[in-house]
């Protein structure tokens, strides 16, 4: 009735104005012709450029026009997209985003493409091919790339310390005293007066340079900001993953852990939460006030792109279990439900997650592609640019990732978990009171 | 424009010179520094920073002078570094084909502008000059419609467009603008509210239609208004962003703020271009500064101005 | 001269409001002159709205059917805290802006209308209004930063203890104000400084030959005259106050905890991010309800569809 109203409408203005309206001719046929690709990453452009132009070459009859939109704006215009039926056919999908569209059907299931075209998951690091497996079992999308997490260090403010490079790659955490990471982070923090944190006399309301930066407070991820800690504790955020129907915030476990992250704050060690909102950790770190950012792989870009500052980066700590942890993140490419031209949609999407792209993405050394000899090639690209990244490959060639928590709701649990969490992390409640938020994220799934 | 100086200002100059008050007007003179002082500085900042080099802004982050002077931001913003070497600045990767954005945007504000304010003009005259029943109840409902959130507007007008098969044609781009602004009708109303009547009653004793009152009369009475709308109207639609990149994605019919917006952070915790991007502000901006200095005057003179013909 | 004069007599002066030739009327002559902005009213508004109001008596995600609830989403929302946080917020915000923005931009049109008549001072005050309000709040954001922005930078070289403008609860929402006032004051300036002159001269002739004094001359003759207009930058500033919306998105989000989860912000939360279409519609349909009262009311005390001229 509603679309009568407005199509009704719509024809009436259209004769005021004496247009003729014209609608795209849309006969072409499944597998050849144009088809729409977004990313939002601008860093990447240049690679998927090159791969949509070796796919024509290989593939004649389909070209792929490939657009770019950043993050702020991404989500929207997809959503609009989906709305209106001009969503692009194929588009980078987020962990966070796609049980949303999942439940919509708005995505392609996969499995009957990659069955017939025999495409190898396992040639994807383990587990990353399981991540976009929906909990109707059926594929939602081919992993592009993943990340993980670790320390980016300020290596002359490290050395002036006395910190080398051993030793960060060496540290101790546990939630009781915050082991050796703990020291570390107060031997750098250093005062107006030029005392460091450790020693007597140290002035925590002047602080010129904190031993640890802060992004934010996480919400209920923390993914760059506590999950590297509190995965080392045997705590996981939700009862299984992916699909998890019961978050944990409530295991003393975890809030244990949060009220000594919480604590760095207190002790004049991280910078409060109210004075982080405003220029990224990355800017602050560049202008030396903080020495140990832990942040995501796909910041190197931006820490190594600082004129005159030496950066380090050290695998995250070992933690409670004696091993490290960081949380694994992956993105994937998935077909538009909607597309009209299923085919040719398929064969891209295999095509990005193949060798030949991830090869070409590898090349340009911004992300770890997900298959493995790529991600190998990625490395050997980041060394060529004096960027020594094993910091974020060990971890997964040691097998101490852990997957991004995935569950429905994403949104409303980070509705609830991000003023929760900034209450905690600003001091203003004590970690125990997130047992109340856990209550409310948990009544989501019932 | 015969008549350029204004009586009213003159005179009340004149006056002011007679009384011994004139530290009244250097205080004034004061606060007119300080507000334009305010209202400029951070424009230092935003050339300071396009000058500079991405990498090392955070590291001089209170030098007041450019840290490491440089003008790739501004080839980025024209398009004329190659996606290697705008990365290489802490730039995007992305193409951008600044000549035609500039064109679109150019058309976008020109038309949506020059339609609005006439179309409203003609309404306003309508809720202001003419009696009829409802009156009122019709104006109230058109000075609701800028209360209505956006957020209502936008899905429901993109799909319109795009069952006019309208998107991603500059048509489509103004056609939701092109018939009014509810706020250029108001601001019309509130004028033409204050207009004198005497005129049009006379020219109405005279046999003279509403069609002749409302061009001869009303239109270049309300000269100075008319500027003024018209000036703020086309920085609004210069400015718009949400709208056109939700109608306007292809290249040809892209406009300024959706070209440049890859200078924004792209990715989720990174930090946006800022030397680009404040290039790109600086850049953009100067089309209608440019605007206002032509018109500027004009706007000035006519608005001590109201003869009639 | 060929001033067109005002002073038309009170008999000859016809209040809008009033009917006095009823019966006549201009319909036929109306309806052409607002046939063009009819269209546009109708099909890129009123449908809108009507589909809004429909919309907030459903459960509707946007990407599936909306289903009818009836009145289930407006129940919730008289129990949501957040809602009447988002409420007392935005009212805080509104307040500042409206306060802030007219009493300078009053001041600074007069200004610009008796002592500085120059275009480029006129050129200058609006320059910041040049600038999209994304890119405001972002430039703001930067220069106002904690650690590494000049104007914490500049208070911490005189001594004074430095501000997380957008991290600390009490500043979040006043520096939101305050970066929406400094791209709207010239431009509030602009639109008053265009009512000034249209204000008659031979008024203040009167005035002057009668030995007001200026302020006198501004109560007795400027104020009134300018009710119109003052009603008009009320309105619009208080109407674009309440929606305020860009700014927070790009800086606060909302934050911290929830000191600036301004109106508009929660129901593009819930409309979009959390995809509770239905219940961010029954928001937007409250906050509409909202300004139009809060419009008719102002309406009504400054008598903004009347002119004093006489």
């Amino acid at each position: 009735m509603k679309k009568k109203t407005i199509g009704s409408l719509a024809a009436a203005a259209a004769a005021v104005l004496a247009l003729s309206a014209c609608g795209g001719g849309s006969s072409a046929e499944a597998g050849k012709g144009e088809i729409n690709y977004w990313l939002w990453d601008a860093n990447q452009l240049p690679a998927y450029k090159q791969c949509a132009e070796d796919f024509t070459k290989a593939n004649p009859d389909i070209t792929v026009k490939v657009t770019q939109r950043g993050w702020d704006d991404y989500w929207g215009t997809l959503t609009n997209g989906f709305v209106a039926g001009t969503a692009p056919d194929v588009f980078t999908d987020h962990l966070g985003k796609y049980p949303e569209f999942i439940k919509n059907k708005q995505l392609l299931a996969l499995d009957d493409a990659v069955a017939k075209d025999n495409v190898d998951t396992g040639a994807y690091n383990a587990g990353l091919a399981d991540l976009w497996v929906g909990e109707d079992g059926k594929r939602y999308g081919l992993p592009k790339d993943w990340d993980t997490i670790a320390l980016f260090y300020n290596t002359k403010l490290a050395t002036d310390a006395g910190v080398s490079a051993a030793q960060m790659a060496d540290l101790t955490w546990n939630p009781d005293d915050g082991g050796s990471y703990e020291k570390t982070i107060a031997h750098l923090t250093v005062d107006k007066n030029g005392v460091r944190g450790d020693e007597a006399g140290f002035d925590k309301n002047n602080v010129e340079v904190y031993g640890l930066g802060l992004t934010g407070s996480g919400s209920g991820q923390g993914q760059t900001e506590w999950s590297y800690l509190t995965g080392t504790t045997g705590w996981t955020h939700t009862d299984k993953n992916p699909w998890g129907k019961k978050f944990n915030y409530d295991d003393p476990k975890f809030q244990e852990s949060i009220d000594w992250f919480a604590g760095l704050v207190e002790k004049g060690y991280m910078p409060k939460l109210e004075t982080t909102v405003g220029a990224s950790m990355a800017d602050t770190f560049a202008a030396g006030k903080s020495v140990i950012n832990a942040n995501g792989s796909w910041m190197i870009g931006q820490y190594t792109g600082y004129k005159d500052v030496q950066v380090g980066i050290a695998p995250t700590p070992k933690g409670v279990s004696g091993k490290r942890a960081s949380m694994y993140n992956g993105l994937a490419d998935s077909i538009y439900a909607g597309t009209k031209k299923p085919e040719a949609a398929i064969k891209w999407v295999e095509y990005l997650g193949s060798t030949a792209c991830q090869d070409v993405v590898a090349s340009k050394a911004v992300v770890f592609p997900a298959i493995t000899t790529s991600a190998d090639k990625a490395v050997e690209a980041f060394k060529a640019k004096g960027v020594d990244v094993t910091a974020f490959s060990q971890q997964v060639d040691d097998g101490t990732t852990f997957l991004f928590p995935i569950a429905d709701n994403a949104a409303k649990v980070d509705g609830i978990m991000k003023p929760a969490m900034d209450a905690v992390v600003s001091g203003k409640a004590p970690a125990s009171s997130l047992t109340a938020a856990n209550e409310q994220v948990n009544a989501l799934f019932k | 424009m015969t008549t350029t100086h204004a009586p009213a200002t003159s005179r009340v100059k004149s006056t002011r010179r007679r009384r011994p008050i004139n530290w009244r007007k250097s205080g004034a003179w004061v606060l007119v520094a300080i507000a334009v002082a305010v209202s400029v500085l951070p424009f230092y900042w935003v050339l300071r920073t396009a000058l500079s080099t991405n990498g090392s802004l955070a590291t001089n982050a209170s030098n007041l002078l450019p840290a490491d002077f440089n003008l790739g931001a501004f080839k980025r913003v024209f398009g004329l570094q190659s996606p290697e070497e705008a990365i290489a600045d802490g730039g995007s990767g992305a193409q951008i084909d600044f000549w035609i954005y500039l064109r679109n945007s150019v058309l976008f504000a020109a038309i949506t502008t020059a339609s609005a304010v006439f179309f409203s003009a003609m309404a306003a005259y309508a809720f202001a000059r003419l009696r009829w029943r409802g009156r009122n109840v019709v104006f109230s409902l058109f000075l609701a419609t800028m209360m209505v959130p956006p957020i209502f507007t936008a899905l429901p007008n993109f799909l319109l467009i795009k069952n006019m098969g309208l998107l991603n044609s500059m048509l489509g781009l103004v056609l939701p603008y092109i018939f009014m602004t509810p706020f250029a009708i108001f601001f019309l109303r509130q004028f033409f509210l204050n207009m004198s009547r005497e005129v049009e009653e006379a020219a109405k004793l005279d046999g003279a239609s509403h069609l002749r009152i409302f061009f001869q009369i009303i239109l270049p009475n309300a000269a100075a208004p008319l500027a003024t709308l018209a000036l703020l109207t086309f920085i609004g639609q210069w400015n718009e962003y949400f709208w056109p990149l939700l109608v306007g994605q292809d290249e040809s019919v892209r406009v300024l703020t959706v070209g440049l917006g890859v200078f924004k952070s792209q990715s989720p915790q990174g930090a946006p271009d800022w030397s680009g991007l404040m290039a790109a502000t600086l850049v953009s901006a100067l089309p209608v500064l440019i605007l206002f200095a032509i018109f500027g005057k004009k706007i000035v003179n006519s608005i001590g101005f109201s003869g009639i013909k | 001269m060929t001033t067109l004069t005002r002073n038309a007599s009170p008999a000859e002066q016809v209040l809008p409001g009033t009917r006095r030739r009823r019966g006549r009327g201009d319909v036929k002559i109306a309806l052409f002159f607002i046939a063009p902005a009819m269209i546009g009213f109708v099909l890129f508004y009123l449908v809108p709205t009507l589909r809004g109001i429909y919309l907030s008596f459903t459960e509707y995600s946007i990407l599936g059917e909306p289903e009818w609830i009836g009145v289930a989403n407006y129940q919730a929302i008289a129990k949501d805290p957040l809602f009447w946080n988002a409420l007392g917020v935005t009212t805080q915000y509104v307040l500042i802006n409206i306060v802030l923005q007219t009493a300078l931009a009053l001041g600074l049109a007069l200004l610009m209308h008796r002592v500085a008549k120059s275009t480029i001072i006129r050129g200058a005050l609006l320059l910041p209004y040049l600038m999209a309000n994304v890119i405001a709040a972002l430039l703001w954001f930067w220069l106002l930063d904690y650690q590494i922005g000049i104007v914490n930078f500049l208070i911490d070289s005189i001594g004074l203890p430095k501000i997380a403008f957008f991290g600390s609860a009490e500043w979040a929402i006043p520096t939101q104000a305050l970066i929406n006032t400094w791209r709207h004051m010239g431009y509030t300036a602009l639109l008053i400084f265009a009512g000034l002159q249209s204000i008659p001269s031979h008024l203040y002739e009167v005035a002057n030959l009668d030995g007001a004094s200026p302020m006198q001359t501004f109560r007795k003759i400027t104020l009134p005259l300018l009710r119109p207009v003052l009603a008009l930058v009320l309105i619009v500033t208080i109407i674009g106050s309440f929606q305020v919306f860009d700014t927070v998105a790009v800086t606060t989000q909302g934050g911290p905890v929830n000191a600036s989860r301004v109106l508009q912000f929660y129901i593009y939360q819930k409309a979009f991010t959390e995809s509770d279409f239905g219940y961010g519609s029954a928001l937007a349909v409250i906050l509409f309800a909202i300004l139009a009262i809060v419009a008719f009311i102002q309406m009504k005390f400054l008598k903004g569809n009347e002119s004093d001229l006489d």
